[in-house]
């Protein structure tokens, strides 16, 4: 051979060798630009289809193992087979093989899909997955005789890998769709997840997700959700609730009046119509309200706040921290507790959940000083139970480096409030009970910063908010 | 009641040693003695034989476990559990026991168009093939009996509430209040066992066991499990309890529930008596628990060590349990909550009060008793005084936990038995019925760490006869319960009998997630 240029060369090597390559080519060509335009044809609408669809398509997930068995035996066959050509000679066979199983299977996921109504980003995700791979896997099938004869020495192992990759994927997305998108990281060591930043989803940030979707769910759904659809109904997401029903619209933005949800639960009681069915309990007024002025504002998915709504205990659920593996201090966490009666306990099994103080069985004398001790173990502790103990405002100095605090029991101790400010940066606290202590009101004003607290608990003490009747969430009250 | 350890034959031996003994008794004590010796070693020398075969001849040369400070030997210590398996929302839980079977439909469960029927026979069609109890399998008749009494809607969720608990009406909004619990026992001792056991037969450990067990202690000084029974009231018809409610049934007895009394002092011989200081007992204490540790080492018995364990937990109540029980120190604002009721030991208010008193100081979990809910007859007379008698103490209890912070993570527990039958027993008149058992449907209620507040789960047809919606089983409930504190129930387990036994037995359960927050 003469020395060319590479291209020209590879274009010569790849040169169709007979008019029977040549139809190959193109049939192989046709097929690949059809299950391109797959997605298309058959359009995944999100509405049940027919029976026998559903049928065949349940096959899917049984289907798919054939072709992911035989991809993941090929790169061995290939590699092996460097030392026993026999097995070389079965790669061909078996890549064949793979093809015809995966466009078995990929006809049978499209059933899946359309037949039982599937859509969303995850189920056509995993349908381009699976395109790809099928087209990967063809061509996969047409490089490999260049590369056997030694004509073309990379394109077949390139493609082999990229299909490989490709397959991993679609699989991951399928099993997402069948076992939920965190299956795999739910276990994660805590340290693994943050190094990833896998397995934490972001909180419900906007308005409807916060505060319709909620009492939708609690009150609508179980007739107008995935169990039943009365009235071609259903409620359980943004985009079923906007599509409306059988009588119309559900919502209409910025035009309350035409919006049947909120004409159905505003009528009278008795009212044939009127919604919630069944003597269930009607919706409180102030839902009805953020119904209304969500409405009124344009019924938007992404909204944060709405003008004009004031809602109580609007502090979302914090997700809980993950704390770090206290493992390695486990020798020293069993010497504090024979000590002095003061122990550290894990919250569970899962390391990442964190510790417990308990002093209950030091009680009385268990004082700042003891505290102090327990510094060293400060990131673990998620709840520290310091009731009815001798600790004063002086352990608020330790208090402050208990990071990953989220609960935090001072009740009938010494403390009254004084230096109470130290907690700030506790941005996990949640929970803190003060209750017969002598703190003052305006020792817990100077905790309003702090936003995540939920409950402050101060029953019996100077700072009880007026009605003992409530106490929770007595900032609230103070707050202006 | 569980008897305190600390009163037992040990401690009155000495006295019998004290008598002037004539030859004779001592000539027999001595053959007793020798004929005791006899059998005893050669017990243990078939003993040391079926070992060293089992075991290897290691067994006889004495290198057994090495026993840590604590006397138990590190298998033991290294136990398996004591841990939640998943970060729980209750720490501990309070069981509220009516014993006896509270009727559903005189409280919780309305059942507005039954008025209209009153008198009308039940009909065939939702009795179906229906187990009776021998009290009415005999009656000709099954006439309806509506409540005597109205219902009003109470709360933001507009529950309907019997005016037999005006005070449990105010907190219908923290309840989560389920009207379809039903069991499969119709009679007091099966279906008693099966609430607090899991299971109809005797013998297995009850659910305060099961917990301490799984759980441990929070607090060294007190028990893991308590058990407070109410007084009675002469009018009632009382079925008993038994200590098999609260028995560690085949786990080692230190996991039982420990009762503290209504009278006098809470527990046997918690105080010294005349002439003993805390050192004398203290050494009398360690002298026995090194023979019964000595025991331990001839034998192997671990019942043994929860012996050991129980003297030591006896001693040291006798510093924590005075404590538990002087309520001198509690505020106004406590009787004006729980009522005049509650300053009488052993009274349900006082019991209540103690349950808040018992998981401020990190009792794991406390059931309390109060019989009488069995109201063959005279409805109308004996129902006003049982719920004069609770309704105030449960309201009192929830909403003082509440309020001192400590409901986020406790849970409460409301249940009986069974519930009672829409139709009368026994003659029906205007003024008064009677209601017989009833396992189909019932109604508890739950609130606190864990559960879905304001809620209510389940539903039953027009009679509260059969559950039409969202049955929830005992074993359900049960397993529910070990959610709530951090527990699979299927993975708490104790291998007897060749199984690995649990709480919720071996017909499949599982955790009602309508139930949960």
């Amino acid at each position: 051979m003469t020395n060319r240029g590479g291209l020209a060369e590879l274009a010569d090597r790849v040169r169709p060798k007979s008019k029977s390559t040549q139809w190959i080519w193109i049939a192989a060509l046709t097929l690949s630009a059809a299950l391109v335009l797959l997605p298309w044809v058959v359009k995944l609408d999100g509405k049940p289809h027919a029976d026998w669809e559903q049928f065949l398509g349940r096959f899917h997930p049984l289907a798919v193992h054939l072709p992911i068995g035989l991809l993941v035996l090929l790169p061995l066959l290939e590699i092996v087979g460097r030392f026993r050509p026999a097995l070389r000679e079965a790669a061909s066979f078996v890549l064949g093989f793979s093809f015809a199983s995966c466009l078995f299977a990929l006809v049978l996921g499209v059933l899946l899909a359309f037949g039982s109504g599937d859509a969303g980003t995850g189920v056509t995700l995993h349908e381009s997955g699976g395109i790809v791979l099928t087209i990967g896997v063809l061509l996969c099938l047409l490089a490999r005789p260049w590369w056997s004869s030694g004509n073309v020495p990379y394109v077949y192992p390139a493609l082999l890998t990229c299909t490989l990759l490709a397959l991993v994927w679609t699989a991951h997305q399928g099993g997402s769709l069948t076992h939920g998108s965190n299956y795999l990281t739910q276990y994660m060591p805590a340290s693994l997840k943050r190094w990833t930043t896998f397995g934490t989803t972001p909180p419900a940030t906007s308005f409807y997700a916060k505060r319709i979707n909620p009492i939708l769910d609690a009150n609508c759904a179980g007739c107008h959700g995935t169990g039943k659809v009365q009235g071609g109904l259903r409620l359980d997401s943004y985009e079923s609730l906007m599509k409306g029903g059988q009588d119309g619209p559900a919502i209409v933005a910025g035009k309350p009046e035409e919006s049947l949800l909120l004409v159905r639960v505003t009528l009278p009681p008795s009212h044939k119509q009127f919604m919630p069915a069944e003597g269930k309990p009607p919706l409180k007024a102030e839902q009805i309200a953020w119904i209304k002025a969500w409405i009124e504002q344009g019924a938007s998915p992404t909204a944060v706040s709405l003008a004009g709504i004031s809602i109580h205990e609007d502090r979302p659920e914090l997700p809980l921290q993950p704390v770090g593996d206290y493992s390695s201090l486990t020798p020293e966490i069993r010497r504090m507790a024979q000590g002095q009666g003061a122990k550290l306990m894990p919250v569970s099994k899962k390391p990442e959940d964190g510790l417990i103080l308990y002093t209950v069985d030091a009680s009385a004398s268990f004082n700042d000083s003891q505290l102090a001790q327990f510094q060293k173990f400060a990131p673990y502790i998620v709840e520290a139970e310091l009731g009815r103990t001798a600790v004063t405002d002086a352990s608020f100095d330790t208090l402050k480096q208990f990071t990953h605090l989220r609960a935090l029991h001072l009740e009938e101790t010494q403390v009254t409030g004084d230096g109470i400010s130290k907690l700030a940066p506790l941005s996990q606290l949640t929970y803190l009970n003060l209750s017969g202590t002598k703190v003052t009101a305006a020792a817990v004003v100077s905790l309003s910063s702090m936003k995540n607290l939920r409950q402050i608990y101060l029953y019996n003490t100077p700072a009880q908010p007026a009605p003992a009747s409530e106490p929770r969430n007595p900032l609230a009250a103070n707050a202006p | 009641m569980k008897q305190h350890p600390l009163c037992t034959d040990t401690e009155r031996e000495p006295d019998v040693m004290r008598f002037a003994v004539s030859a004779e008794v001592k000539q027999e004590w001595a053959a007793l003695q020798t004929r005791r010796h006899f059998l005893g070693r050669t017990g243990k020398v078939l003993g040391w034989a079926a070992m060293a075969s089992l075991l290897g001849d290691h067994a006889l040369r004495g290198d057994a476990p090495q026993q840590n400070a604590k006397g138990r030997s590190d298998a033991q210590a290294a136990e398996p559990l004591k841990l939640p398996y998943f970060a729980p929302k209750a720490k501990r839980a309070i069981y509220l026991f009516m014993s006896g079977g509270p009727p559903q439909i005189d409280l919780l469960d309305y059942k507005p168009n039954l008025a209209a029927l009153y008198d009308k026979d039940i009909p065939d069609s939702v009795r179906g093939g229906q187990q009776l109890t021998g009290m009415t399998a005999g009656q000709a008749r099954f006439p309806i009996a509506p409540s005597h009494w109205a219902f009003k809607r109470y709360g933001e969720t507009g529950t309907w509430v019997s005016d037999l608990l005006p005070n449990t009406a105010k907190i219908v909004d923290d309840l989560t209040i389920i009207k379809s619990t039903n069991t499969e026992a119709i009679n007091h001792e099966p279906a008693i066992m099966l609430m607090n056991t899991g299971n109809m037969n005797p013998g297995k450990p009850c659910l305060g066991a099961w917990l301490a067990y799984g759980l441990g202690s929070m607090n060294d000084n007190l028990p893991t499990f308590m058990v407070l029974q109410s007084k009675l009231n002469m009018k009632e018809d009382n079925q008993p309890v038994s200590s098999r409610l609260w028995s560690s049934g085949f786990l080692s007895s230190e996991y039982a529930g420990v009762g503290l009394r209504s009278q006098g002092d809470p527990v046997l011989y918690i105080s010294d008596p005349n002439g003993v200081s805390h050192e004398v007992r203290r050494k009398m204490l360690d002298a026995v628990n090194a023979i019964n540790q000595q025991t331990f080492e001839e034998l192997g018995d671990p019942e043994t060590h929860a012996r050991i364990a129980q003297y030591e937990m006896a001693y040291r109540m006798q510093t924590s349990v005075p404590e538990l029980a002087d309520l001198s120190k509690e505020p106004k604002s406590t009787w004006d909550l729980y009522g005049p009721d509650a300053k009488e030991p052993g009274t349900f208010a006082y019991n209540c009060l103690m349950a808040r008193r018992m998981a401020e100081r990190g009792v794991r979990f406390t059931q309390v008793y109060k019989r009488g809910w069995d109201v063959h007859g005279n409805v109308t007379g004996t129902l006003p005084i049982l719920c004069q008698e609770t309704d105030r103490a449960c309201y009192a209890l929830v909403t003082d936990l509440k309020q001192r912070g400590l409901l986020d993570d406790t849970l409460v527990i409301w249940a009986g038995e069974f519930g009672r039958t829409v139709y009368s027993q026994g003659g029906l008149t205007p003024e008064n019925y009677g209601r017989d058992h009833h396992p189909r449907c019932f109604t508890t209620w739950m609130t606190g760490g864990g559960v879905r507040t304001g809620i209510t789960f389940g539903e039953t047809d027009e009679y509260s006869y059969n559950v039409i919606k969202d049955p929830v089983t005992v074993r359900d409930f049960n397993a529910t319960i070990l959610h709530c504190l951090g527990i699979d129930h299927n993975k708490l387990t104790y291998k007897f009998q060749g199984l690995d036994q649990k709480l919720t037995g071996p017909t499949p359960a599982s955790v009602v997630q309508g139930l949960l927050a």
